[in-house]
């Protein structure tokens, strides 16, 4: 565009007049400033009740991480002290000294109750994240190729039915069996068929959105495939998969808890081997702190995890951002 | 319809193939077939050679590969009159080392080594381990030949014999003539009373057709079911049996046996399978029966393990979709008001929870009101019966309760809900004639899963009230490496599975005449 001003006859003055800068009208034309997960947390933090739990995780997390590597933590350092063993935390007190250690007491071989549980719960929750970290993104990434493909999902299905039937208890126990019952060993036991349930999930809800006329509308102008999924079909999904995490965190330490009692859990002293262990101080008068207090802490640890979750979830949908 | 529900059908039969194939090679090659010898007093009471023979001796029975000993090939040549008893004898005698052998052992190694190696056997010879001049402890010297099964042909095996067909030709050398005979008098009962039966001989059961008072009444035995026979969970028995005979102390009642013998007795003669040679030398067997038909089940009083499983698992579904649904509706209605924050809060409790955790503080609660919070099966007491039903009814109720409340949320919110409102209708009327129609096509999908799977038993529930039911049987297995019961537990329940998906599909289809699943009525 080549305009020659020069044959107008006109000097600048004449051709550019200034416009005034007016703040007012430059505020009109604004569009709010919208960031998502700026959203998403101011919507989280406004709920008070988030912050509790929030603060009440943080205090877990830290005794499960921290407490254990600032303290010794000595199994059978009272193994030979008769009198030390199965103390309710009164006993245990007045017998061992005023300390941290003793305020749940102690166990069966005079170990303290406080110590087991911390070292146990970073146990349990370092399983659960790890696991649900690569079920999560397995599960993810096969879901979305699932729900898209439609010659992968007639194969995927039957994967699905079959791997479905085979006892879960049966995958942990070969695992357990052809390896150690160490830590990774249960990380590839629950891994190797937990992803499919997410894929399958994921598979649903791509399905759901997939054929929904903004997507067709996107693919009758020329839009890819992969761009579908990454800008149209993910957004929608960002909830589904927080809130998801959310279920998923908790039934691990669950889970954990469940295999260590039927006798093929984890060969470290995790909380659901706690639990196992302890199991015949439940019914024992006087016992009853060994046993319920890993119970009582597995419960808070997935219950605030779990509604920490659910309410990120709620957060991350972004109808909720208004 | 139909159509489709073949094909459904074949496919859930073809996974379930797959199923098992699956599990068998996880189980036969992925474990260490040393380990079933880990709980075996034998094992270490055998040494040396004898050790060996041993362990292949096992792992035939537990049905990892097959064996041949050198004195089984002689005895099969010696049946099929190819050597005489003679030859046998002292073909058997093989030297403690290979060089050592007559000229006539050599031979007969020599073909066994052939023919056996020729079908890819592997053949083992050990020489004699002495300890000085003398033998050492089961240092005999010994040759055998193995192979391990193939998957093929191991489930080609285990899916041939799982039914098995009772005919006249089924045992050999039996007394009499062979054939069914069918009887209004059924000898059992005195042959006064009219109770039809049908009776064989040269069949494996005495009483292949026949009537009693327990469920289901009339009883056949022309058809067998075995999913797999077990070696350390119940020696010898049956998975099918394992699960369904009836446990608990012996209930005595008058029996008149075939010799007209009257006897206070367990026996159950409706049961009685032909046992060759067990009359001979059993003054027992002898004053009793007439014939070899000698072995007898037992009569127990108490239920089977699956009918403990399913007793408490039945009522357990029932009374949570009594609770669960009510519930669920009230919160639907209620919602974002208390008593929907209250049933939340109940949710949150049960998912977030290790079900472990509020199993046990169910069984504390309940200790503390007086209620048994273990089971014993000799007692006559029902209340035993209360803590493992609420134990297993309250999740399921947390479950229907927010998938119930769900359902119901989204469909408020359709348009067609908006229509019947604009229409007139009171909210009653909207929730009890429209909303809850339509919010209860996916609960009842789930209705046969949960009956059927009240057969299998729940594994937690169980251990922890030791209750004894079906529940605990595929971990009990895994725990004595009875790799029979594995299969056979696997195979029950992937067929349970797959067919409570189908039936709750039917039952979907059948409650909403929207959904058709074959093409033609689209």
């Amino acid at each position: 565009m080549d305009f020659d001003l020069s044959s107008y006859g006109l000097t600048d003055e004449e051709l550019f007049a200034p416009v005034d800068h007016s703040g007012l009208e430059s505020e009109k034309i604004t569009a709010p400033r919208y960031s998502y997960w700026q959203s998403v947390f101011r919507v989280f933090f406004k709920n008070k009740l988030n912050i509790v739990i929030l603060v009440v995780l943080a205090i877990l997390v830290a005794f499960a991480y921290l407490y254990p590597m600032l303290t010794e933590y000595d199994r059978f350092g009272n193994l030979m002290n008769a009198e030390a063993k199965h103390l309710s935390p009164s006993a245990a007190m007045g017998q061992l000294g005023y300390n941290i250690h003793w305020v749940l007491g102690t166990g069966g071989s005079g170990q303290s109750t406080f110590d087991a549980i911390w070292n146990g719960a970073q146990i349990s929750i370092s399983l659960a994240l790890c696991c649900a970290a690569i079920n999560m993104t397995v599960g993810v990434l096969v879901g979305a190729v699932w729900g898209f493909s439609k010659r992968v999902d007639a194969v995927m299905m039957e994967v699905y039915n079959i791997i479905g039937n085979v006892p879960y208890i049966l995958f942990i126990s070969v695992m357990v069996m052809l390896f150690t019952a160490s830590f990774w060993t249960m990380v590839l036991a629950l891994t190797i068929t937990g992803w499919l349930g997410i894929a399958y999930f994921i598979r649903t809800q791509v399905v759901i959105i997939r054929d929904r006329e903004y997507n067709l509308a996107s693919k009758c102008l020329g839009t890819s495939t992969v761009k579908i999924a990454m800008k149209n079909i993910l957004p929608f999904m960002t909830s589904v998969i927080v809130t998801m995490l959310a279920t998923e965190i908790p039934s691990y330490i669950s889970y954990e808890v469940f295999l260590s009692y039927i006798g093929m859990g984890l060969s470290e002293m995790s909380l659901g081997r706690l639990i196992f262990e302890a199991e015949s101080a439940m019914v024992t008068p006087g016992w009853g702190f060994e046993f319920w207090s890993p119970v009582a802490v597995a419960s808070v640890i997935t219950v605030v995890l779990y509604v920490v979750g659910q309410n990120l979830g709620d957060a991350s949908d972004p109808r909720t951002h208004m | 319809m139909g159509k489709y529900l073949l094909r459904r059908l074949l496919h859930g039969a073809v996974s379930i193939v797959v199923v098992v194939g699956i599990v068998m090679v996880m189980i036969y090659s992925l474990l260490d077939r040393d380990q079933v010898f880990a709980a075996d007093p034998m094992y270490s009471k055998v040494g040396g050679n004898q050790k060996t023979v041993y362990c292949y001796g096992r792992w035939e029975e537990y049905g990892y590969l097959d064996f041949v000993p050198y004195a089984d090939y002689l005895a099969e040549l010696a049946k099929n009159g190819e050597i005489d008893g003679e030859t046998q004898g002292a073909a058997a005698a093989i030297g403690r080392t290979a060089d050592k052998d007559s000229e006539l052992v050599a031979g007969y190694v020599q073909k066994f080594t052939e023919h056996y190696e020729s079908q890819g056997y592997t053949v083992i010879r050990l020489n004699a381990k002495l300890n000085g001049r003398k033998l050492a402890n089961g240092g005999q010297q010994q040759l055998f030949a193995y192979k391990d099964h193939s998957l093929l042909k191991r489930m080609w095996r285990y899916f041939s014999g799982l039914l098995t067909f009772d005919n006249i030709h089924a045992v050999a050398n039996v007394e009499g003539e062979r054939g069914l005979t069918f009887t209004w008098y059924d000898p059992v009962y005195g042959g006064e009373k009219l109770s039809p039966a049908i009776i064989g001989n040269g069949t494996r059961h005495k009483y292949l057709l026949y009537l009693d008072d327990k469920f289901p009444f009339i009883h056949q035995n022309f058809v067998t079911l075995s999913l797999g026979t077990s070696y350390s969970v119940t020696r010898g028995i049956d998975v099918f049996d394992t699960m369904s005979r009836s446990q608990g102390s012996y209930v005595l009642s008058t029996v008149t046996f075939p010799t007209g013998l009257t006897e206070q007795s367990a026996d159950d003669l409706h049961t009685a399978v032909y046992q060759p040679g067990s009359r001979v030398g059993n003054i027992v067997n002898e004053a009793r029966f007439t014939d070899d038909y000698t072995n007898v089940q037992i009569i127990k009083g108490r239920p089977s393990k699956v009918g403990y499983s399913f007793t408490i698992g039945i009522i357990a579904v029932g009374l949570a979709y009594l609770l669960g649904v009510p519930l669920g509706i009230m919160m639907a209605r209620k919602k974002d008001k208390l008593f929907d924050k209250l049933g939340t809060v109940y949710i949150v409790f049960i998912i977030a929870v290790p079900s472990l955790a509020y199993i046990f503080l169910f069984k504390a609660v309940g200790g503390r009101l007086g209620l048994p919070t273990t089971f014993d099966m000799e007692s006559s007491s029902k209340l035993m019966f209360l803590l493992p039903i609420i134990s297993l009814a309250l999740p399921s109720v947390a479950n229907l309760m927010k998938w119930l409340r769900r359902y119901m949320i989204d469909q408020m919110n359709a348009d067609y809900v908006k229509f019947a409102r604009s229409g007139g209708l009171s909210e009653g009327e909207i929730f009890s004639k429209h909303v809850l129609k339509n919010a209860a096509i996916p609960i009842v999908h789930g209705i046969p899963a949960g009956v059927l799977s009240a057969l299998t038993g729940a594994i937690i529930t169980e251990r922890v009230y030791v209750v004894p039911g079906a529940g605990n049987l595929l971990t009990e297995a895994i725990n004595k490496y009875d790799n029979g019961v594995i299969v056979g537990v696997t195979l029950f329940y992937a067929v349970l599975s797959v067919v409570s998906i189908i039936l709750g599909d039917i039952l979907m289809a059948t409650v909403d005449p929207r959904i058709s699943f074959s093409t033609k009525d689209r």
